[in-house]
């Protein structure tokens, strides 16, 4: 009954267990394939693309905050073309469902990229909409929810995945955006992306990061990141993913309450490369003790 | 399950981990040391191997007591379970004959486990070692008891100690302008030199792109292509 008692259903797809990791966090697998066997992960989301794709951004990319970190890595990626052509076919070579993560700075380059991958053999297309719209000066499409709702219409319009759309817990209203991501088509949410934050070097007597403000996640923005998720599954019908700081199996049951279909870990494989099989192994318990059929019987009861 | 045996400071700032139980790696290789299950500080901190004990499955760590991290490093005591995950990294290649090795500072730590190996593997070679501190020199005897010659320099520019014109393989490794000017020296010299980088790390396995390099050959990243490089190909961040 343990195992069994984790298969998930998400977006159609059947995941093993409801514990992915989340994007830019894991690579397209190669790096953790060899330290621990990812096969047993209910899914892997990509590093986020772009059409083009990207050096990322110079300066210190990483600094570390109280039981955190802030990242400006800025989107280093091989492309959406050499995605579908070798890290596509290669993670799903790993055994678990296999999310892209797509992002982009226009309308076009979305719904470019989105074709592109089109031609990938993946589970789901996980939407970024994080990134600023150069188009639109620069806010990102997340903050606001007509221009959310944009692109992920089209998106959808030009997509054989299933769509799962990627939130910014960084927009005035997140419940308003996860309402209209929904209306225009979304299968499914994802939140939260980073929190925008800053760090400054009192030394050097300015910004660590070049782009001055980065994107701050692990265990500090747990408590933020699981009332949006419980809002937000509390506002639309489509299925929700949680993450944002979860660090262990109570952390991961916590967002599955409030209402998340499954949950994504990213900083904390980091700290602890195989986080996720004890995240899993932890669920799986907890079901067994608790006399779970399925992990189902207690998604969404608070 | 690592756990240290001894934890001692040798000198102002820097301290010597033993650990059992941690992976053996080769020389150039590291380490992401944390707590075990501690969230504050969250990550791990990238400490290259000192010393590693294949048969034991030990290793021993030098470090400096620089910021929050390795500083409550200094407090904990054996007996402490500590995350000790690794051995990442490329580590030094052993090119055959002659060595000179070319340390700065805390930069000097994993250059001794690569004395040993180049030793082990070629008894005879001749090894020269340079060492400069800012102020108070450690591991002298150390690498003076495996060495041909150990040099060694305070608070002055070590890399102008060595003859860069020599047939040997240079490997160094300590702050950015020591590696800049043993750079140039061994560019002026046409020398082969090897060096070592640092920069910050979350993952240390080659998955967060928070320690990329610009380098000839496109971005690198320092835990995983590194951290030791041919100096020619990471000009651009020296």
């Amino acid at each position: 009954m343990s195992s069994n008692a984790l298969i998930t259903d998400l977006l159609g797809v059947t995941l093993k267990n409801p514990v992915i990791a989340a994007s830019g966090t894991f690579g397209f697998g190669r790096e953790y394939a060899e330290l621990f066997d990812v096969s047993r992960l209910g899914g892997i989301s990509g590093k986020g693309l772009t059409l083009h794709g990207s050096p990322g951004n110079p300066g210190q990319r990483i600094h570390e905050t109280p039981a955190g970190l802030m990242n400006s890595i800025g989107l280093e990626n091989p492309g959406a073309e050499r995605f579908v052509r070798t890290e596509a076919p290669y993670m799903r070579s790993l055994g678990c469902a296999v999310l892209a993560n797509l992002g982009g700075h226009s309308e076009e380059e979305y719904t470019e990229g989105a074709r592109l991958l089109n031609d990938a053999d993946i589970d789901i297309l996980e939407l970024n909409i994080s990134c600023p719209n150069v188009t639109a000066g620069g806010m990102a499409f997340g903050m606001d929810p007509a221009c959310a709702a944009g692109v992920t219409a089209k998106v959808k319009a030009v997509s054989r995945h299933p769509l799962l759309v990627k939130l910014s817990p960084n927009a005035p209203d997140i419940v308003s955006v996860a309402r209209a991501c929904e209306d225009a088509g979304a299968d499914g949410l994802s939140l939260v992306n980073t929190f925008l934050g800053m760090a400054i070097d009192i030394d050097r007597k300015r910004p660590v990061f070049e782009n001055v403000y980065a994107g701050l996640s692990g265990p500090a923005i747990m408590p933020i990141a699981l009332r949006m998720v419980h809002q937000a599954a509390h506002s639309v019908r489509i299925p929700v993913v949680g993450m944002g700081g979860i660090a262990s199996w109570r952390d991961a049951l916590c967002f599955l309450m409030a209402g998340a279909t499954a949950v994504q870990v990213g900083s904390m494989t980091f700290a602890e490369p195989s986080a996720m099989l004890t995240i899993i192994d932890g669920l799986a318990a907890y079901c067994e003790q608790e006399r779970l059929a399925n992990i189902n019987e207690i998604r969404g009861i608070v | 399950m690592a756990v240290i045996l001894e934890n001692e400071r040798i000198t102002e700032g820097i301290y010597r981990m033993r650990l059992s139980g941690a992976p053996a790696g080769r020389a150039g290789q590291f380490v992401m040391l944390r707590q075990k299950g501690a969230l504050d500080p969250f990550l791990g901190r990238p400490v290259s191997l000192f010393d590693a004990d294949r048969e034991t499955g030990g290793i021993t760590l030098v470090y400096q007591a620089a910021g929050r991290g390795t500083a409550l490093f200094s407090k904990l005591l054996p007996g402490q379970e500590m995350d000790a995950q690794g051995p990442y990294g490329n580590g030094f290649p052993l090119l055959p004959g002659d060595a000179v090795l070319i340390g700065g500072g805390i930069g000097s730590a994993p250059l001794y486990l690569l004395l040993k190996e180049l030793r082990a593997a070629e008894p005879g070679r001749q090894i020269e070692v340079y060492l400069g501190f800012r102020e108070e020199a450690y591991l002298r005897e150390e690498f003076a008891a495996l060495a041909d010659t150990a040099r060694v320099n305070i608070g002055g520019y070590v890399t102008g100690d060595v003859d860069f014109t020599q047939n040997a393989a240079y490997y160094a490794c300590g702050p950015v302008p020591m590696l800049r000017a043993a750079a140039a020296a061994a560019a002026a010299a046409d020398a082969r030199l090897y060096v070592s980088l640092e920069r910050r790390m979350a993952c240390g396995a080659g998955a967060c792109l928070g320690c990329s390099i610009p380098t000839a050959s496109g971005n690198r990243r320092v835990c995983k292509d590194g951290p030791v490089f041919p100096y020619r190909e990471v000009r651009d961040v020296l």
